[in-house]
């Protein structure tokens, strides 16, 4: 009988992987890195789209109820998608407060933050940028605070997640300082952007952002507002405008064939665009397209 | 040895200590840390119709609504109906407050301030601890039967209801107070099946209390009130993906009391006593093209069946007059939104009632006429996510005069919907 017990339980046991929801592709990949075979992660978010506005489709809310845990970006960049979903889920391991929900943005100094906070100001985020993940020190920050909140919820493994992290930490460190080589000569470079999503990129890199397409945070880009940015870049010579995935290039377009600078597209996230596949394409990537 | 882990441990409450301790002018009672997230919405419309405000109250769906434009008195409460009047409208102010209450359950308030008053529109506690896809609520809130019921009228994609959730259930749909058990299956495809038990007082459809039909007349009957609560509502739902296409389809069902006292209609005075049920079927479907620009296929069929005894009052002796009465009705509505970008939505509806069918065991056969239809057209422009103007177009053929003569009525509309405070996240 007992036998027979272990052998219904066996397959149970093996495939006993913890379900670790997160929201954005990057922290899918550095949870993978960490877990290795004793998670699986479920990443919500496509990495090809405004990671402001993610739709959250039913499907999402199956995949929230069947977790384990969550982890998300914070700093209020999932506010218009993630809250809905974590409410219809009604997952108690996937609530804000629960030992299994992780919140990236609190242990990640955030910069930027807005010192009035006013709508009249667009869309702002009040807690700070919140693309931090941007800058490759703060994902060995964010490997750091994965790997704790992984032992917090399963020390049975802590070792594992130790030396996986170790391993995560040696290979990466090392692409740092090729990283920082390759982009040493390009520090004092002024930059436009369309919004400033690469602010942790850029403060790294010593890359100085003048201006944004957008007028005002998640305020579309506007005739007057454009023209005035057309002067800035004649006056100041920014080397290009780095423009995300996802928003339409058209206003850049008009603006480089005016000022003669070119758009350099800039990926924010694994799978922004076809080649790039994980975390360290994204920053080969990233610091090779500035020319 | 234990000295020193002593004045260690003294060491670092010291240094903890010192960066810990609040300012004297914070160490208060104060709490405003836990205000609830606070959001007002307001709603307001100019409207233009080719029928003046006098005509348009006493235009009727035969055998399925009167009144349904237009603003009208109704017993003891005199409501608005949204878009009421020619001219400018101030349809509601609508506050929304909602928290934690503690680690089992959130708690959500949405009130809707007009000028005829103030609404209690939903006020409700949600489960959150429950696990095992389980989540409970209680309170009043929109029920979840089919698609657009559980969504704010700030959610819809026009400025109107359809015409046939205004005409079965009127313009709140199915607001009720209740209890709510939701489950989701733990399945990689989203299924979700949920039951609601509820008061059941819903105006057009659904209702328990007594009706007092002997007040009027002595040799009247005096009809007696349904068990409450009276209303049972059951519904399952799917929904999944192909690429950048989400579909999501639900079955409903609702079934309950009517006692509907309309003894005091100016014209064709009755009072209805019966059960009724309704069965909806709704399907979504959404293309993504990128971040900011969907096409949304929108629609839903409602069929309804209400079996009892009508009591018409006679205008002048307020005598009543039984007959069995059954009504058979359906109708559904179909819409197209094109969302362009994150500024611009175009959107096209049809609505019909296509099934009309009412037999009474006497008396003279009700005008029941089936070829109900309305068209309407919008487009609408966001400043941002959280002011945006819509300019509908509204083509009515369902409506009928006192004559049994049809009334088209067209009806222009600019809508400003302008929300402030907390940033409201719209489920799918």
């Amino acid at each position: 009988m007992n036998k027979l017990l272990l052998l219904f339980l066996l397959p149970f046991t093996l495939f006993a992987h913890m379900s670790i929801a997160v929201s954005y592709p990057f922290i899918g990949a550095i949870t993978k890195s960490i877990g290795g075979e004793h998670i699986d992660t479920v990443v919500l978010a496509n990495g090809n789209w405004d990671p402001h506005f993610v739709v959250p489709r039913p499907s999402l809310i199956a995949k929230m109820r069947n977790a384990d845990a969550l982890i998300m970006n914070g700093a209020q960049l999932e506010i218009g998608w993630l809250p809905p979903l974590i409410n219809r889920a009604a997952n108690p391991k996937t609530q804000p407060n629960a030992p299994t929900f992780l919140n990236l943005s609190h242990h990640v100094e955030l910069i930027l933050k807005p010192k009035s906070v006013d709508r009249s100001g667009g869309d702002v985020h009040p807690d700070g940028n919140p693309h931090f993940h941007l800058a490759p020190e703060n994902i060995l920050i964010l490997a750091k605070t994965i790997e704790e909140f992984l032992i917090s919820i399963d020390a049975e493994h802590q070792a594992i997640y130790e030396t996986n992290y170790a391993a995560f930490t040696e290979e990466w460190s090392k692409n740092i300082a090729i990283w920082k080589t390759k982009m040493a000569e390009k520090k004092g470079k002024k930059v436009i952007q369309f919004h400033d999503n690469l602010a942790y990129f850029n403060k790294t890199y010593g890359l100085q952002s003048i201006g944004t397409i957008e007028p005002l945070p998640g305020i579309p880009p506007s005739s007057r507002h454009t023209l005035e940015l057309i002067e800035l870049i004649k006056k100041e010579k920014p080397c290009c405008v780095l423009h995300d995935v996802y928003h339409s290039t058209k206003t850049a377009a008009f603006i480089s064939e005016k000022t003669g600078i070119p758009i350099v597209l800039m990926p924010h996230d694994i799978g922004a665009l076809e080649n790039i596949e994980d975390l360290k394409s994204l920053f080969d990537y990233l610091t090779g397209a500035i020319k | 040895m234990k000295k020193i882990l002593l004045s260690s441990a003294l060491c670092a409450s010291l240094a903890f200590g010192a960066a810990d301790v609040l300012p004297v002018e914070k160490r208060t009672f104060e709490q405003s840390k836990f205000i609830p997230d606070i959001s007002l919405v307001m709603d307001a419309s100019v409207v233009s119709r080719s029928v003046s405000d006098d005509e348009v109250v006493g235009l009727e769906v035969p055998g399925v609504a009167h009144g349904l434009l237009g603003s009208h008195d109704h017993g003891d409460t005199s409501h608005a109906v949204y878009n009421a009047d020619n001219g400018f409208n101030l349809n509601y102010a609508e506050l929304v407050l909602s928290s934690s209450v503690d680690p089992f359950f959130t708690m959500d308030g949405v009130f809707h301030f007009s000028e005829n008053g103030v609404e209690i529109e939903e006020l409700f506690f949600t489960s959150t601890a429950l696990g095992n896809g389980l989540r409970a609520k209680g309170g009043k809130f929109n029920s979840n039967f089919g698609y657009l019921n559980e969504q704010h009228h700030h959610a819809w994609s026009f400025n109107d209801m359809p015409l046939v959730y205004e005409t079965f259930l009127g313009m709140h749909g199915i607001n009720e107070t209740g209890a709510q058990l939701q489950w989701t299956a733990p399945t990689d495809t989203y299924f979700m099946v949920g039951a609601e038990v509820l008061q059941g007082e819903n105006e057009q459809m659904f209702g328990n209390q007594s009706i007092h039909l002997d007040d009027l007349n002595a040799a009247n009957p005096h009809l007696e009130s349904a068990d409450a609560p009276s209303l049972f509502v059951a519904y399952a739902k799917t929904s999944f993906d192909i690429g950048e296409t989400t579909i999501l389809g639900g079955l409903s069902y609702a079934k309950g009391s009517s006692r509907l006292d309309h003894t005091e209609d100016e014209e064709g005075a009755h009072a209805f006593s019966g059960d009724s049920t309704l069965y909806g079927a709704d399907l979504v479907v959404k293309h993504f093209f990128d971040s900011y620009s969907s096409l949304t296929w929108q629609s839903e069929l409602l069929s309804r069946k209400m079996e009892g005894t009508q009591y018409a009052i006679n205008p002048t002796t307020l005598a009543s007059t039984a007959v069995d009465l059954t009504k058979e009705q359906s109708g559904l509505y179909t819409q197209l939104v094109y969302a362009y970008d994150k500024n611009w939505k175009v959107g096209a509806r049809y609505d019909t009632i296509y099934q009309n069918d009412i037999e009474k065991s006497a008396g003279t056969p009700a005008f029941a006429p089936e070829n109900l239809d309305k068209y309407s057209a919008m487009l609408e422009y966001s400043t941002s996510e959280f002011a945006r103007f819509r300019l509908q177009y509204d083509r009515n053929n369902a409506l009928y005069n006192a004559d049994d003569e049809r009334q088209q009525v067209d009806t222009i509309m600019l809508q400003a919907n302008i929300s402030i405070g907390a940033h409201g996240a719209h489920s799918f």
